[in-house]
């Protein structure tokens, strides 16, 4: 491994040295004509992600520039420690497609899921390369954390590949069922969101045999979500957050004003950069699916595509609603939480995972959402200097920011495997017992927590089948 | 110009998809088209007045009617072509009828 690694910085020095986001361009706009897209297309793919990158930076620096010192009079005001800015999802996966080793992760994961195809150990076919990034964050963390071990990154890397593409096997009778889906529809999806469901599913458990009674007090989540109207939406939100941050603050009138505008602004530019760099990642996302379904022609599959097919659901939205302000509060009197939520306070990270789980029951979603915000905040907590370092060294950084300034996104999928990601990357830069012993601990019940998960789904999908069964047997006997 | 609305969980990425799809394959087939990409949850009843059609992934429930001819686009994310291709076909339809 260390010789291949030699050999490729021999190579790729002059152009690292670059800088981030013309290195990207290069190797972005190649590897999609290595993947026969039209060349024109590639350079297009490429350009984007550069702008992104550029563009990211840019807006990240506006927004810290105006919130780290308000934040900084928030903590001496409030004695509250919140000082990391949430700045939500897009810059975090601008951030991780910046680097040259999602695209190492995004290789794995295609072979990883032909291999798989050939055995008949799944049945989806990923076509959703973009969010490849969710699990190159992990690779990232474990390889930030243990000074580059490659060998663990890919390990853990292809573990958690695994177990998604098992969860998008058992988790399509459910989306049949949510979505009424015929069983011809093939949509699926491999989202690191749904790595959560095991947990989730032990406090729907828990409810199940405990508290059965509160499914009676369920309500109709899309009148909710029809009062809240536009009060919920990005902007709103932003310009509510400035402004309690400078209230709290005590910052002066036209200073608050400033803030809650700033934020309204920012929140709805990431989603702006954002979509440039949907368009970068396109080029290729379109050239490994044509040379991924070429090659398993004549085979059925379902296919894995990113999970806002579930957004049809009026529940996730009012839960996210919901859960909002709660997280607001939780915020701030949860030890160990450092995030003040503002770009990832709609925790669209965490209620579809709810509501697959739950089956669209409003108030388990609420109730079991309000029990895993803190694992959520603690996990943006502690991968903020890991996003804040990343972020400098793909150029989305501004320069002339105090070392001190913090990013993170308070609500980012897949805390827990950020979690074990941070265990095994101890482990790879110290290697001794005590490492190890938590390493394999958490691996141990990380794992057997999802077999019995597992087995949970499976029942779960034997009784959809023998209703279907049902079904048409009542039909015959009419 | 026909106005369509497309939408998914964060504005971004599936919505954008199929954004860029209808657009390049409208074009291609000689309709005047814009297609707009938002957050699903920010969509309300006087947003779709504006709109001929909406294409989103799957049909959701909004708590109100839409009352804009529905093309559901979701299988053009699959990026397969023969896949998409009945959507495209569906929306040439309506876009015919609305004659514009």
């Amino acid at each position: 491994m260390d010789v291949i690694i030699d050999f490729a910085n021999k190579i790729f020095k002059p152009l690292i040295d670059l800088g981030a986001p013309p290195m990207m361009f290069i190797i972005l706009a190649f590897l999609a004509m290595l993947m026969r897209v039209k060349p024109s297309k590639a350079i297009e793919g490429g350009l984007k992600l550069a702008i992104a990158l550029t563009g990211m930076g840019a807006i990240i620096g506006i927004l810290t520039g105006s919130f780290a010192p308000a934040l900084q009079d928030f903590v001496k005001s409030t004695g509250i420690q919140l000082s990391i800015t949430d700045v939500g999802w897009a810059p975090l996966a601008t951030i991780t497609w910046g680097s040259p080793f999602t695209l190492y992760f995004l290789l794995l994961l295609v072979i990883l899921n032909i291999v798989m195809l050939i055995f008949k150990k799944t049945n989806t076919l990923d076509v959703d390369i973009f969010n490849v990034w969710h699990l190159a964050i992990v690779g990232l963390i474990v390889l930030y954390y243990s000074n580059n071990n490659l060998l663990l990154a890919t390990l853990l890397v292809l573990l958690i590949g695994v177990m998604k593409f098992i969860n998008a096997d058992l988790m399509k009778p459910t989306f049949n069922d949510m979505l009424k889906m015929p069983s011809t529809n093939p949509t699926t999806t491999t989202h690191m969101n749904f790595m959560l469901n095991p947990l989730i599913m032990v406090f729907d458990k828990i409810i199940d045999k405990f508290f059965p009674f509160i499914d009676k007090y369920d309500f109709d989540a899309t009148t909710l979500n029809k009062k809240i109207g536009f009060w919920g939406s990005k902007f709103a939100i932003g310009v509510y957050l400035g402004a309690f941050v400078g209230l709290l603050g005590q910052q002066s009138v036209k200073e608050i004003f400033t803030l809650a505008f700033t934020g309204g602004m920012c929140l709805e530019l990431f989603s702006v950069i954002g979509t440039w760099f949907i368009g970068a990642v396109e080029p290729l996302s379109k050239g490994i699916t044509d040379f991924m379904s070429k090659r398993l022609k004549g085979r059925t599959f379902n296919i894995g595509i990113d999970w806002p097919f579930v957004a049809a659901r009026a529940e996730m939205w009012a839960v996210a609603n919901i859960l909002a302000p709660i997280m607001l509060i939780i915020a701030l009197v949860l030890p160990g939480n450092k995030i003040l939520p503002l770009g990832g306070i709609i925790a669209i990270g965490l209620t579809p995972a709810l509501l697959i789980v739950t089956r669209g029951r409003v108030l388990r979603m609420v109730i079991i959402g309000t029990f895993m915000l803190p694992v959520f905040l603690w996990s943006g907590t502690i991968i903020a200097p890991f996003v804040t370092k990343t972020a400098k060294s793909v150029g989305a950084f501004p320069k002339g920011i105090s070392d001190s300034v913090l990013i993170t996104h308070s609500t980012l999928e897949g805390p827990v495997e950020k979690f074990l990601a941070v265990t095994v990357g101890r482990l790879g830069s110290e290697f001794n017992i005590q490492n190890l012993f938590l390493v394999i601990v958490f691996l141990a019940i990380y794992i057997l927590l999802f077999a019995w998960y597992v087995k949970q789904m499976k029942k779960r999908n034997e009784e959809y089948k023998n209703a279907v069964q049902n079904k048409s047997s009542e039909k015959q006997v009419v | 110009m026909i106005k369509i609305l497309t939408a998914c969980g964060a504005g971004i990425n599936s919505s954008h998809q199929i954004k860029t799809a209808i657009e390049e394959e409208m074009r291609n087939r000689g309709y005047d088209v814009a297609v707009d990409a938002v957050v699903i949850k920010d969509i309300t009843e006087e947003m779709l007045k504006e709109y001929d059609i909406f294409a989103p992934i799957a049909k959701p429930d909004f708590g109100f009617e839409i009352n804009i001819p529905i093309v559901e686009a979701g299988p053009i994310l699959y990026r397969i072509p023969s896949m998409s291709e009945p959507v495209f076909d569906e929306m040439e339809q309506i876009i015919k009828s609305i004659n514009k």
